[in-house]
């Protein structure tokens, strides 16, 4: 349909790396490494130039591209970004290309490392570029298995497993028994990962195979069902339940957090890069792109309860990560303390607040990234993240110790970082709707402040230690890169937030002006730009308003 | 009854069936007439010649030759060619897969050919039938060469045992059958698919128990629960390369038959059966996804698998519709290319150690990546992760079940996915985490390579183009008139 051959570039590149690297030797380090940087380098550039091409003004899918893939099951290869698929594609392929300098160093199997990275990349990509359920889905289910491989192959044992392990007794819990594998390994992470994110996809599966079936519309094409899917009106409640409940594990809602934690300290820097990074609002960018863009009566409904589940997970994570003794449990169990305050823009329902939730998932990914790369580095120096056996670093790694510090306030929302502009987007615009949590949201960034402050300190400052004598900084330029790059993206578009804040307000308009009226418009985004739609082969669609009207007539005559 | 009328009989109907004939009997001969004729030159002889055969099946599909013979007893129509494909195409990938195995089997290696292509003409003739004589006939004609090939390591006694295992239960299999069928008789007076089709009603108890038989019969053959219990361990005992022919082709026969007879058959009085064919699939997914959690031997949890697939190939059976046998073609195909693979790899290291145990595998990733993505590649197809073929069909079968509304067997499988994913996984884990006991490489002949390449080019193919596949399914269910599109 359109010539534009963008998004197929910035997703195909990672594969074709991917399949390239099965071809070359393990032992060619430089050409192994020089393959990754390079396709990662081109998605990055394709991305960066579809963040800077997209037209704003204009809103709406911009870059659509569509191509039949099952004409059966009514099926097409349908991409397209808006203003919240654009910033995100930029962030997954910013930290994609960020994990690959990160594990420039790792002497086991890199090959097989950067053939994960790179498919997991182009698997997030896939899911943030999709406008059709079935590929959305197909793209969200391709990302988990690259990660279970992280954790088992490449990850690290969590907690005191060595420890229960010299004790000899290393399979002494209760997970253990009935799993075969302790609490604290690697395995036990790998495998709590997989199956909850897995158990949420088949839920979620159900709940787009009832949307498929349901609309009679014979199409996964989304702009399409938004248009069209009259027939859905009746259970969408049941809809939005079921794709809720299965997206939102990913994005570690409270009670379904749990192997989030556990899962970034098992996994090595790369790959909790990418997972705390873009992986985890995944289930954030579903929900708003299925959810609130088809169902929006059924999120106006059900939102509030959302509003409460996001202070739980604000305080919970919170005053679990000042507990925390180990670098990247605090930074993991922060990171989901924050999903609370994307949560809680996101059931304000309104511009300002969906807008600061959409900038705060990039701002968090980006600030996110830094933290986990540098926890990688620093484990890679050190052999450890246990936070009481590390003293004055500072003196050892400055580099590293500005970096982690710039993370650190970004991520308890220092002015003049993007995550700052986030929150506050996300309280101005929740103060009127939910006052109670957003106060509540705002006491607790003092927790967030207080074990940052608490691990900067005990982590870098203080007498040095002299077993910690060896340790060298971030020196050269491969170590220094990713750094740099979170680092500066950070801090240059948390002054200079308007470009972002553009695309995503264009993103984000359609969708409230959707919730708002859902009778009188019934799909803004399409009317910005006419989609020529895929897909010829469908069933009377008049047949199936006739049926809906009397029902529509009941509604209005109701209210 | 008419008699049969010689100047309408077309042999081009049955010329893939009389040519398999002619070939398995060319081999026994070359093998008898000349012991010293190289076995693995009858092997590159028997695939050769498979291979010509499918390219006359090809032929018919394309060219449109249909047709009837024997009174309608034997049909060729577009199912027919395609259960007739898929069985040439996965007898020739065990021949190859057997190359290797056999070269240390001591004694009556040629035969082992002759009597893989007599089972596999057996199922061609499966393929087509469509009246209850001949599907009894025709049935026990493919079970009879099992039999021996199960029994092959005839000084192993664990071959030995599974043989009597298997042959036993065969056989009361084939008494449930025969009964089934005197009853639909019975009660019907004819025992011809398309008569039986064409009654009026067909709410006859002695038609309705007659049908449970001969279900029952089939479920066996499949290995649905609760007829499965053989599965386990004839697959442990049987030589692994007839394990793999076991586990794949039968089960794809067996599913012919059982399609002609619930769909165009019985096809009207869907509410009738669909609540068995549900329960069977609730209870093979349920109980073979649990049990294989807990097996330590290779072929076992393949075949607990199997049983689980199974389940997962009747939801398309019980959804009665024309989409659901689309979807449960195109899942016999990717289950084809998945199984066989796999088995292929458990085959490279009963060669290599005689054993069959997942321990076995532990460290591939180190004495042979190619094997151990293979191996990867296989576990996640058959576990369902995208983008491999195993996804593309199990989303494909929940969604012809979503479409019947049938949300409880949905439910089931969906949960299920999830109990697979962990013991696939833990063998994964085994693969790439864990350090070999051995560090010898391993390396692979070229019949293996053949069947590990053409097993990850079908897992990926499938994948990621299956519109071609869907539309071959979609095209043999074609000859389902009567039923629903969805």
């Amino acid at each position: 349909m359109s010539a534009s051959h963008l998004l197929s570039f910035i997703l195909f590149m990672p594969f074709l790396g991917a399949t390239l690297l099965f071809f070359v030797s393990n032992q060619r380090r430089a050409i192994v490494q020089g393959i990754a940087v390079t396709f990662a380098g081109l998605s990055l550039a394709g991305s960066i130039y579809a963040m800077a091409a997209y037209d704003f003004t204009k809103g709406g899918f911009q870059f659509q591209e569509s191509y039949s893939w099952s004409k059966e099951l009514g099926i097409s290869f349908f991409l397209g970004v808006d203003g919240i698929g654009a910033p995100m594609v930029l962030a997954s392929a910013m930290l994609m290309f960020a994990g690959i300098f990160v594990s420039w160093h790792i002497k086991d199997r890199l090959k097989e490392f950067y053939i994960n990275l790179l498919i997991l990349g182009s698997a997030t990509i896939g899911v943030y570029m999709s406008l059709d359920l079935f590929f959305l889905f197909f793209f969200y289910e391709l990302s988990v298995i690259p990660m279970y491989l992280f954790l088992t192959i490449w990850g690290r044992h969590t907690k005191g497993y060595l420890d229960m392990k010299k004790a000899g007794d290393p399979l002494s819990d209760s997970v253990a028994h009935f799993f075969n594998f302790n609490r604290s390994s690697k395995e036990y992470a790998a495998m709590k990962l997989t199956l909850y994110l897995s158990l949420g996809a088949v839920v979620a599966l159900m709940g787009l195979l009832l949307v498929y079936v349901d609309s009679g519309l014979r199409t996964f094409n989304i702009l399409e069902i938004a248009e069209k899917g009259s027939l859905l009106k009746a259970k969408e409640s049941l809809y939005f339940w079921l794709i809720f409940l299965g997206f939102a594990p990913i994005a570690a809602i409270f009670p379904f957090h749990s192997w989030s934690p556990v899962g970034y300290a098992a996994a090595p820097a790369a790959a909790s890069m990418m997972h705390a990074g873009v992986l985890k609002k995944l289930g954030h960018f579903t929900i708003i792109r299925i959810c609130f863009f088809l169902f929006p009566a059924a999120t106006q409904q059900w939102m509030p309860i959302i509003a409460v589940l996001c202070v739980i997970n604000i305080f919970y994570g919170g005053l679990v990560a000042f507990l925390q003794k180990d670098t990247k449990f605090v930074v993991g169990y922060s990171s989901v303390a924050h999903m609370g305050y994307i949560f809680l823009g996101m059931a304000s329902l309104n511009l300002i607040s969906l807008t600061g939730a959409v900038f705060f998932l990039f701002a968090d990914a980006m600030a996110m990234g830094l933290l986990f790369a540098l926890a990688g580095y620093i484990y890679y120096q050190t052999k450890t993240l246990d936070i009481p056996s590390m003293r004055g670093l500072v003196t050892k790694m400055p580099f590293v110790a500005t970096c982690f510090i710039i993370g650190s306030a970004a991520s308890f929302g220092m002015p003049g970082a993007m995550n700052f502009i986030g929150e506050l987007m996300v309280f101005l615009g929740s103060w009127k709707i939910y006052p109670v949590q957003t106060v509540l949201a705002a006491l607790a960034i003092t927790i967030t402040w207080a074990y940052y402050f608490r691990m900067i300190r005990a982590m870098f400052f203080g007498e040095p230690d002299p077993k910690m004598a060896h340790l060298v900084d971030a020196r050269g330029w491969v170590d220094r890169l990713p750094l740099v790059l979170l680092a500066s993206m950070t801090i240059f578009f948390g002054i200079f937030p308007a470009p972002f804040l553009n695309v995503i307000q264009s993103g984000v308009a359609p969708i409230i002006a959707r919730m708002e009226a859902p009778a009188s418009i019934p799909a803004p985004a399409i009317a910005a730009e006419p989609a020529s739609l895929p897909i010829d082969a469908i069933p009377p669609a008049a047949e199936a308003e006739t049926k809906t009207e009397p029902a529509d007539a009941a509604a209005s005559g109701g209210d | 009854m008419p008699p049969l009328n010689w100047a309408d009989l077309h042999l081009t109907l049955i010329a893939p069936e009389l040519w398999m004939t002619l070939l398995s009997c060319i081999i026994l001969s070359i093998d008898f007439i000349f012991p010293k004729f190289s076995k693995t030159a009858l092997a590159y002889l028997s695939i050769a010649g498979m291979g010509l055969i499918t390219l006359q099946l090809v032929g018919f599909a394309l060219g449109g030759v249909r047709g009837s013979l024997f009174n309608s007893m034997f049909v060729l129509d577009s199912l027919a060619i395609f259960f007739k494909i898929f069985i040439l195409v996965s007898t020739s990938l065990v021949i190859l897969a057997s190359i290797d195995y056999l070269k240390k089997v001591p004694l009556f290696r040629g035969e082992y050919y002759y009597l893989i292509l007599f089972a596999a003409l057996g199922m061609m003739f499966m393929a087509s039938a469509n009246d209850f004589l001949s599907l009894f006939i025709t049935l026990e004609f493919s079970t009879f060469g099992f039999y021996i090939l199960v029994a092959y390591l005839r000084d192993d006694i664990k071959s030995n045992e599974a043989a009597i295992k298997f042959f036993i239960l065969g056989v009361l299999t084939a008494a449930m059958i025969a009964y089934g069928i005197s009853l639909i008789y019975g009660s019907t007076g004819t025992i011809y698919f398309r008569e039986i089709a064409a009654l009026p009603t067909k709410n006859s108890v002695g038609l309705i128990l007659g049908l449970l038989f001969v279900f029952v019969g089939l479920g066996f053959k499949v290995g649905a629960v609760p007829f499965h219990t053989w599965v386990p361990d004839v697959y442990e005992g049987a030589p692994t390369p007839v394990t793999t022919f076991l586990s794949i082709t039968p089960k794809a026969a067996a599913l012919a038959i059982f399609l002609r007879v619930v769909f165009s058959t019985f096809g009207d009085i869907r509410s009738e059966w669909t609540w068995f064919i549900a329960a069977l699939s609730i209870f093979s997914m349920t109980y073979g996804n649990i049990t294989a959690i807990a097996q330590k031997n290779m072929k076992r949890l393949l075949a607990y698998s199997g049983i689980a697939q199974i389940g997962n190939i009747l939801i398309g059976m019980a959804a009665g519709t024309k989409m659901g046998g689309d979807a449960l073609l195109f899942y016999m195909l990717t289950y084809l290319f998945a199984n066989v693979g796999a088995f292929a790899v458990v085959i490279i290291f009963s060669n290599l150690t005689n054993k069959d145990d997942i321990e076995d595998l532990a460290g591939l990733n180190r004495r042979s990546p190619l094997l151990a993505f293979a191996m990867l590649l296989f576990l996640l197809s058959l576990a369902g992760v995208p983008p491999l073929a195993g996804f593309i069909g199990k989303v494909y079968i929940f969604a012809a079940a979503v479409h019947q509304k049938m949300f409880f067997l949905v439910t089931v499988g969906l949960i299920n996915v999830i109990i697979s994913f962990y013991y696939y996984l833990i063998v994964v884990k085994k693969i790439y985490t864990l350090e070999p006991k051995e560090t010898t490489p391993i390396h692979l002949s070229m019949p293996m390579k053949v069947v590990i390449y053409a097993g990850i080019a079908g897992v990926i193919l499938l994948g990621v183009w299956p519109q071609p596949f869907i539309e071959f399914s979609v095209a043999a269910t074609s000859v389902f008139t009567g039923l629903a599109a969805r």
